[in-house]
């Protein structure tokens, strides 16, 4: 399976460093094209604040629309960089190396994005730290400890300090080599950064190090952010839909699918720009497709006992809501796009091999994945507020105002300039994974058939 | 310094010449002769009389009528353990081939012999199946994730999903032994080579037919699982979850898989430890198998409580009268200390013994390790199922919730029977498994041959490594 190429070290820091030591032509178009929606977002987003949250589509019932939809799904992408970092690298899986740069970055920059979102539907964002911090001691108000809208700052908080600093270890020692190639500010800026780094056995032991003890303690960290994210909805009775068990493993999978999704849409332009044939190369889709099969699977596993779980108690409001979902004009276009695109087409193409090895099929199938998931989360959070309930005095359908859409769509540019931003001045195939890759893997004659191999401590 | 044990014996696997490649097959044929002597025939009486019994208790069982639901629980819970300890041990091989593992080989065929151990559990379900009410009780429908089915669909169903499995699971053991009976006849006389004659199917291994059994042992074992975790899905529902008004918990049945599988890889740890010890076979089940079932069993404890943990905070913080009274009936009412006793011995003990790296190389104390998880596992289910039992009632299940005052106060005790039940059919299977390696070898000897191309033992700057093939 492995189409192994031999590359010197000399090649590898000339390629992989292309982005960095010179700039290509494409860059500043599309570097300007991004800033300008990024700066039409955050006009937008400052708007909103002027005006208040009347300029969105948010009444009452439905007070949990676009923002919490796109909250949930940068979330749910930033779970790409566990997975596929410490996951695979605690499972030695040698196909993950090209990739886990891109993905621990997908991580920081996905929950950076995240965490806009909780902040701009509070309207008056400066008024969350009585969210979190007693603000009047003497009537002994307090921010409820026991709310997973509590922990979800603190977990969303510690997975992005725990990613950042991921992330930074494992990009030491391609700053050194950085900082050995580069003059003026810049050797100065990637001197600081790279921490005196000279690539000796003990540095390299304790970044080996370092580097798996942070994976073993990420996951659980991982685990538990979506996990209560999904508490945000299942600890709530009063909306049908929402109180099940199984939200936690849920979401996690969820998340792991439209995560490791997005690594792939991202290898597809990693290549395409940068020409990084050598590195991410048709065997690294066809492995990451293999797990997105098992992934998608399992996912729809959960969505089917989530879906036969909300019948069976045959409440009258919980399956007047799924018939909501699924029967009634928009949802029922909404659920059937739902499915097409997060499963049945791109898994479907996935089980063949000659799709999986097929880069635009899999840049396609991907983008696919994450309209699904995204739908998946809109479907999730509003219908269940947008139905009637006995306490509700006012039922009215949502749609979001153009405001909310320009912000949605700002956050996905502003993740892309980030990326954009970070790949100009860091390398995003980690070098020295690459190199190692070229030490760790060699071949064998087994009868007429030349094996890739993989070496074993 | 234990990398370094471990490095060594890794690298000790390594066998790449033509002498050790046949000296593995004579070996390993041999774990089949009849000759193995007097304690192999005393421990395979031992089980089949203990078996016996079990079947003996059966019918008994029966004579006693399926009116008294609450007398069904205990059986339930066995029933339940079995699929877990002998239905889900063969997920063991097929969980590390589908990732391309190289690891397993040594002990992929024990698990995969389990399937035949499932022989115990189908004997089981048929009777625990007429005593399932239908879906029709008392003129009206009970709650059902059947809906408006036929009132015997999940009777029907069951039982078809419990022999499909099984039967696959045979299937499956069949298919990759294939190679291993070919050179059973190849490497034996009399009545066990007639026998392996013609379950080999006329193997002789050329190109063709390793293509056309690779691909064989693939759909075999995606569709074994896939089975498996439909039979965990019905029997966690069916016979479990529907019987308790109210309780609504769409994560119980991967629960119920879940814990099933921990389970099954603690009997392959005890297995493993006896087969390599009693046959022998050090020299081919290494520490690397060790470790890897080690690893195995660290993430599925940690999985028991994240499945736990994620039901238990909706009820938790559901604080409704439904949510309540699933919180008494799964933890805090009659079973509380069944349930602190699962907690302790599927979760808290085994993790934090088998966090430990020493811990996770040594096989007495993993031993131990699938020992206590197995105590936890019989005490979980007693726990989820005895009680699911003993609530139900014709009166009860049309309700949205049962009424607190209605729970009852003690739980209901083991009878003899009930032990018989279990030592009996727990026998069954060990026995099946134990006849199993009369006729295929208990390791496979064509994953060792290919253990021994794929590896290659080679030197690497100032040190030695081993190096794995990945063959597409």
């Amino acid at each position: 399976m492995q189409q192994r190429r031999i590359l010197s070290e000399k090649q590898i820091n000339s390629e992989l460093l292309n982005g960095n030591l010179a700039t290509p032509k494409w860059y500043f178009p599309v570097m300007g094209v991004l800033g300008i929606a990024v700066v039409i977002g955050f006009s937008t987003i400052l708007y909103m604040f002027n005006r208040g949250l009347g300029v969105t589509g948010l009444a009452r019932p439905v007070y949990w629309g676009l923002f919490i939809t796109t909250f949930v799904f940068w979330v749910g992408i930033s779970h790409a960089g566990i997975m596929i970092s410490a996951i695979l690298r605690l499972t030695q899986a040698e196909w993950r190396r090209p990739v886990t740069r891109a993905a621990e970055l997908l991580t920081v920059f996905s929950l950076l994005t995240a965490l806009f979102f909780p902040l701009m539907h509070a309207g008056r964002p400066w008024r969350i730290a009585y969210w979190l911090l007693p603000y009047d001691f003497a009537r002994g108000i307090w921010p409820n400890v026991r709310s997973p809208l509590f922990w979800d700052p603190i977990a969303i908080g510690t997975y992005l300090t725990g990613s950042t600093l991921f992330l930074f270890v494992a990009l030491i020692p391609d700053l050194a080599i950085l900082r050995d190639r580069t003059t003026g500010i810049k050797k100065g800026v990637y001197t600081v950064l790279a921490l005196g780094w000279r690539g000796n056995p003990r540095q390299w032991q304790l970044q080996v190090v370092a580097g798996i003890l942070l994976s073993a303690l990420m996951l659980p960290i991982f685990v538990s952010v979506h996990s209560i994210v999904s508490w945000d909805f299942a600890v709530t009775p009063a909306v049908e839909g929402w109180h099940s068990t199984i939200f936690a493993p849920y979401f996690v999978i969820g998340a792991v699918h439209s995560g490791v999704s997005a690594v792939v849409t991202m290898m597809c332009l990693m290549r395409w720009l940068w020409k990084w044939n050598n590195y991410i190369r048709p065997e690294h889709f066809d492995a990451l497709a293999r797990l997105l099969i098992v992934v998608a699977t399992a996912w729809l596993g959960f969505t089917f006992l989530e879906l036969i779980f909300s019948l069976y108690g045959r409440d009258a409001p919980e399956i007047a809501l799924r018939e909501l979902q699924i029967f009634t004009w928009p949802w029922n276009l909404i659920f059937i796009t739902f499915l097409l695109t997060g499963y049945i087409i791109p898994v479907g193409c996935w089980l063949f091999k000659r799709c999986r090895n097929n880069i635009a099929v899999m840049f396609w199938t991907t983008i696919l994945v994450n309209v699904g998931m995204w739908l998946e989360r809109f479907l999730i959070i509003v219908p269940g507020l947008a139905r009637k309930q006995i306490f509700v005095y006012t039922w009215e359908g949502y749609w979001p105002s153009p405001v909310e859409w320009i912000i949605m769509a700002w956050s996905f540019a502003w993740v892309s300039f980030l990326m954009l931003l970070f790949a100009r001045f860091f390398p995003l195939v980690p070098l020295f994974e690459a190199k190692e890759s070229q030490v760790f893997t060699t071949e064998m004659k087994v009868g007429r058939a030349t094996v890739p191999m993989v070496i074993r401590e | 310094m234990e990398k370094e044990v471990i490095r060594r014996i890794l690298i000790s696997e390594v066998l790449n010449n033509q002498e050790e490649f046949n000296a593995a097959t004579q070996n390993l044929v041999s774990t089949t002769k009849e000759d193995m002597g007097g304690k192999f025939k005393l421990v395979f009486g031992i089980f089949g009389a203990l078996a016996l019994l079990g079947l003996v208790s059966l019918i008994i069982k029966i004579t006693q009528g399926f009116d008294d639901k609450s007398s069904w629980g205990y059986y339930s819970a066995i029933v339940s353990l079995l699929f877990g300890v002998f239905g889900t041990a063969p997920m063991v091989a097929i969980a590390p081939m589908i990732a391309k593992a190289d690891w397993h080989r040594p002990i992929s065929r024990i698990a995969n012999m389990f399937t035949a151990a499932g022989l115990s559990s189908v004997i089981m379900v048929f009777p625990l199946i007429f005593a399932l009410p239908p879906l029709v009780v008392g003129g009206y429908r009970r709650r059902s994730i059947w809906f408006d089915a036929n009132i015997y669909t999940p009777h029907v169903f069951f039982g078809l999903a419990v022999v499909g499995l099984f039967l696959i699971g045979l299937g499956m053991l069949w298919v990759t032994s294939i190679p291993d009976l070919a050179s059973v006849r190849d490497h034996s006389t009399g009545r066990r080579q007639r026998i392996a004659k013609v379950l080999s199917r006329g193997f002789i291994g050329t190109e063709r037919q390793w293509i056309s059994l690779r691909a064989r042992i693939g759909m075999m074992s995606t569709f074994y699982f896939m089975f498996l975790i439909f039979v965990h899905i019905l029997y966690s529902i069916n016979f479990n979850l529907e019987l308790v008004a109210g309780w609504k918990d769409a994560i119980y049945p991967m629960y119920h898989a879940m814990t099933g599988i921990q389970s099954g890889i603690a009997t392959i740890m005890i297995a493993v430890y006896l087969i390599r010890k009693y046959y022998k076979l050090e020299d081919v089940i290494k520490i690397d198998q060790i470790w890897g079932l080690a690893k195995l069993m660290f993430a599925a404890t940690i999985f028991w409580f994240y499945f736990f943990i994620c039901a238990f905070m909706i009820f938790w913080y559901g604080k409704s009268a439904i949510n309540e009274m699933t919180i008494k009936i799964l933890v805090n009412g009659p079973y509380m200390w069944v349930f602190i006793g699962a907690f302790l011995l599927s979760f808290i003990v085994p993790w934090w013994i088998i966090i430990w790296n020493p811990v996770r190389t040594n096989p007495p104390m993993l031993v131990l390790v699938a020992v206590i998880t197995l105590i936890g596992c019989v005490l979980d289910r007693i726990r989820l199922f005895v009680i699911s039992w003993q609530v139900y009632g014709e009166d009860t299940i049309h309700l949205r919730y049962i009424p607190s005052e209605d729970i009852p106060d003690s739980m209901i005790m083991p009878t003899i029977l009930d032990g018989t039940l279990f030592v009996g059919f727990i026998s069954l299977g060990i026995f099946m498994f134990l006849l199993m390696s009369r006729l295929i070898p208990i390791v496979s000897i064509w994953e060792k041959h290919q253990s021994i191309l794929l590896t290659k033992h080679i030197k690497f700057y100032r040190t030695e490594v081993y190096a794995v093939g990945k063959p597409d």
